[in-house]
């Protein structure tokens, strides 16, 4: 049928149908374009935060408006800004910054505005959202009281975190930061959990291992990955988190939960001031602009846990910050740590060593996520973290002399245990079944002639054990406390268990 | 506190008012002694645009410019001058014209900062996009 006439005809047709359409447009002129930042003249109608297009010779360009000025607007440019020359005509297109989210986000690495740079074709979204929101307000909100198994056993019991919490990781560079939370991805593995992960100013060889470790551990299947990576324009950088929260804000209107990671917000608030000081925004404290707490704040508020009468759902945020010599002081960690709601803080004497994940007990603090634990772990938690305070008092002490009475060399034994329980590969998360099961020992004292070198060989043989023996975990993560039937069947098989090893002290 | 050409202009502006032209001489003579007080006498084409700019807002002219295939009927300039009137609420409409053959039919107005892109150049362009869809 589809013959050379036929052809002409339909498209006889098609071209009168075509409807000549004018419609106003709102359009500017670049003044001034230098570093990703342009200065438009006219557009006195556009909005903040819309996206502008610059018309240029090789293409149109997109940018947001920023600094709406009286015969200006300021705008960074979102992409190749090489390309735009003063004079070039820029269009308000009349919509705001927005992402596009969905399923079809999950098990991707996208850029910022949400095209795919994985190399594994487009994306099909039907749904986008905006990038900036307001966060849910009081109404809608519900206090944390579910947790979020890390998976780590030194977070989980000391410093728990629960969906809809925001949990400030923070330690200088190379300590384990960006480990602890990817530990935290692979462990959502059947825990009903989507995860974001907003690589902020990250190299992108180590974004790709983690992409790798990812797809290794069967964690892409519910994943999404925004990178913006160290060679991208600030405005990317600045944007990322905001995307990020946009994409987990889509399952979070569906009711369900949802971890996010940001990669680290020191970068972002470098990027921001690189921007604002572009815009001559007046500079403050350490030369970052007024807004940068507002810059921080509107992001972690997003993350919330919001009441049944709203879905249900939750944002749980772990943004990461790096501090430079262990600063905590300095202007962006002050910060961050009065948004959140308690910090895990990774300190480099503890990481050196060999005590890794390198968790300082001390200084970390988690505000809301103890009323999110299961009640198997609340009931060991309590007892060990006054175990583990009472150790680090005595360990000063210890250094000293060798004639301490019976009580403190007892309490010391026991520290150097559970410190060495503390310890913990990478990429091996440990279920809260586990968990309980090795704190409740300990704390009972069915460690105490374990030899403290041999406590790892033992811990890793009694999961083994258990594993086989599989009642006693079961029971745990079903009934989620610690009954006495639980207690002595816990009792019975690391007894049993000892029983197995030669090692033990006489 | 440095004041902005448009600050100046609009100062001009309101000092003119009702003046007769003596007086006007007289005003203008005492700002640019004005002007070179402060040292702002370089930025003279900055405040004369300003100061166009307010006359026409105050007295209801506006400035356009339209660019066509061909020279525009009588008519036709009536109808672009009587459709900007309607738009803006302006008295008088100042319409500088200019002939592009590249457009190749239609024109192009522009206005404050808006366009009306009614050329068959950018019809034909939306057209090729909207068949490569």
């Amino acid at each position: 049928m589809s013959t050379k006439d036929f052809i002409i005809e339909q498209l006889k047709t098609e071209i009168s149908g075509f409807k000549a359409e004018i419609s106003e447009k709102s359009v500017g002129r670049v003044l001034k374009i230098s570093d990703g930042i342009a200065l438009v003249s006219g557009l006195s109608e556009a909005m903040m935060s819309e996206i502008l297009t610059f018309k240029t010779a090789h293409g149109d360009v997109a940018g947001v408006a920023l600094n709406l000025e009286e015969n200006l607007v300021g705008a960074i440019i979102l992409g190749e800004f090489t390309a735009i020359k003063e004079g070039d005509e820029v269009l308000a297109t009349k919509r705001i910054l927005e992402v596009p989210v969905g399923e079809a986000m999950v098990g991707r690495v996208v850029n910022p505005l949400g095209e795919p740079i994985d190399g594994k074709g487009k994306i099909e979204a039907s749904k986008f959202y905006p990038v900036e929101k307001i966060a849910p307000g009081v109404i809608t909100r519900a206090s944390v009281n579910q947790p979020v198994q890390t998976g780590i056993k030194s977070i989980d019991a000391m410093i728990p975190i629960g969906r809809g919490q925001r949990e400030l990781i923070i330690g200088d560079r190379q300590l384990g930061k960006t480990a602890i939370a990817i530990d935290t991805i692979i462990n959502q593995k059947g825990q009903n959990m989507k995860c974001v992960y907003v690589a902020i100013g990250q190299k992108e060889s180590k974004v790709a291992g983690i992409v790798a470790k990812l797809e290794e551990a069967g964690a892409m299947a519910y994943t999404t990955i925004v990178l913006a990576g160290a060679s991208s324009p600030a405005s990317l950088l600045y944007i990322a988190p905001y995307a990020g929260c946009a994409m987990a804000e889509y399952f979070l209107d569906k009711g369900e939960d949802v971890l996010i990671v940001y990669d680290d917000l020191s970068k972002h608030a470098v990027s921001y001031r690189e921007i604002s000081l572009l815009l001559r925004r007046p500079p403050g404290r350490e030369a970052y602009p007024g807004d940068v707490f507002y810059l921080h704040s509107r992001l972690l508020e997003r993350a919330c846990k919001l009441n049944a009468d709203f879905g249900g759902g939750s944002i749980t945020a772990l943004p990461i910050i790096e501090t430079q010599a262990g600063d905590l002081s300095a202007y962006i960690p002050t910060n961050v740590i009065s948004i959140t709601d308690g910090q895990i803080f990774l300190e480099p004497e503890l990481f050196y060593k060999g005590n890794r994940p390198a968790v300082n007990a001390g200084l970390s603090v988690s505000r809301v996520g103890s009323s999110a634990q299961i009640k198997a772990m609340k009931k060991v938690a309590g007892k060990m973290r006054l175990e583990a305070a009472q150790y680090r008092e005595l360990a000063g002490f210890a250094q000293f002399g060798s004639d301490l009475d019976e009580d403190t060399r007892r309490k010391l034994e026991r520290g150097q245990r559970l410190y060495e329980i503390f310890k913990q590969d990478q990429y091996q998360p440990l279920s809260v079944a586990k968990q309980v099961l090795i704190y409740w020992s300990l704390l009972g004292g069915h460690l105490d002639n374990v030899p403290v070198e041999d406590i790892r060989k033992f811990e890793e043989g009694l999961y083994k054990y258990a594993d086989t023996n599989n009642e006693v975990l079961k029971l745990i993560a079903e009934k989620k406390e610690l009954s006495e039937e639980i207690e002595a069947k816990m009792k019975s098989l690391v007894e049993d268990y000892k029983g197995t090893v030669d090692y033990l002290l006489k | 506190m440095k004041i902005s050409p448009k600050q100046y202009a609009r100062g001009l502006y309101d000092s003119l008012l009702g003046k007769s032209d003596s007086e006007v001489k007289e005003v203008l003579h005492t700002f640019v002694s004005i002007l070179g007080r402060d040292r702002v006498l370089s930025r003279e084409k900055e405040i004369t645009a300003a100061f166009v700019e307010i006359w026409n807002s105050e007295n209801g002219e506006m400035a356009a410019s339209i660019t066509s295939a061909h020279e525009l009927a009588g008519d036709s300039r009536e109808a672009v001058v009587s459709y900007l009137k309607n738009r803006t609420g302006a008295k008088s409409v100042i319409l500088t014209e200019n002939v592009d053959k590249n457009l190749l039919g239609g024109f192009v107005l522009k206005y404050e900062s808006k366009v009306l892109d009614g050329s068959l150049k950018t019809n034909l362009a939306d057209l090729k996009a909207s068949m490569e869809k």
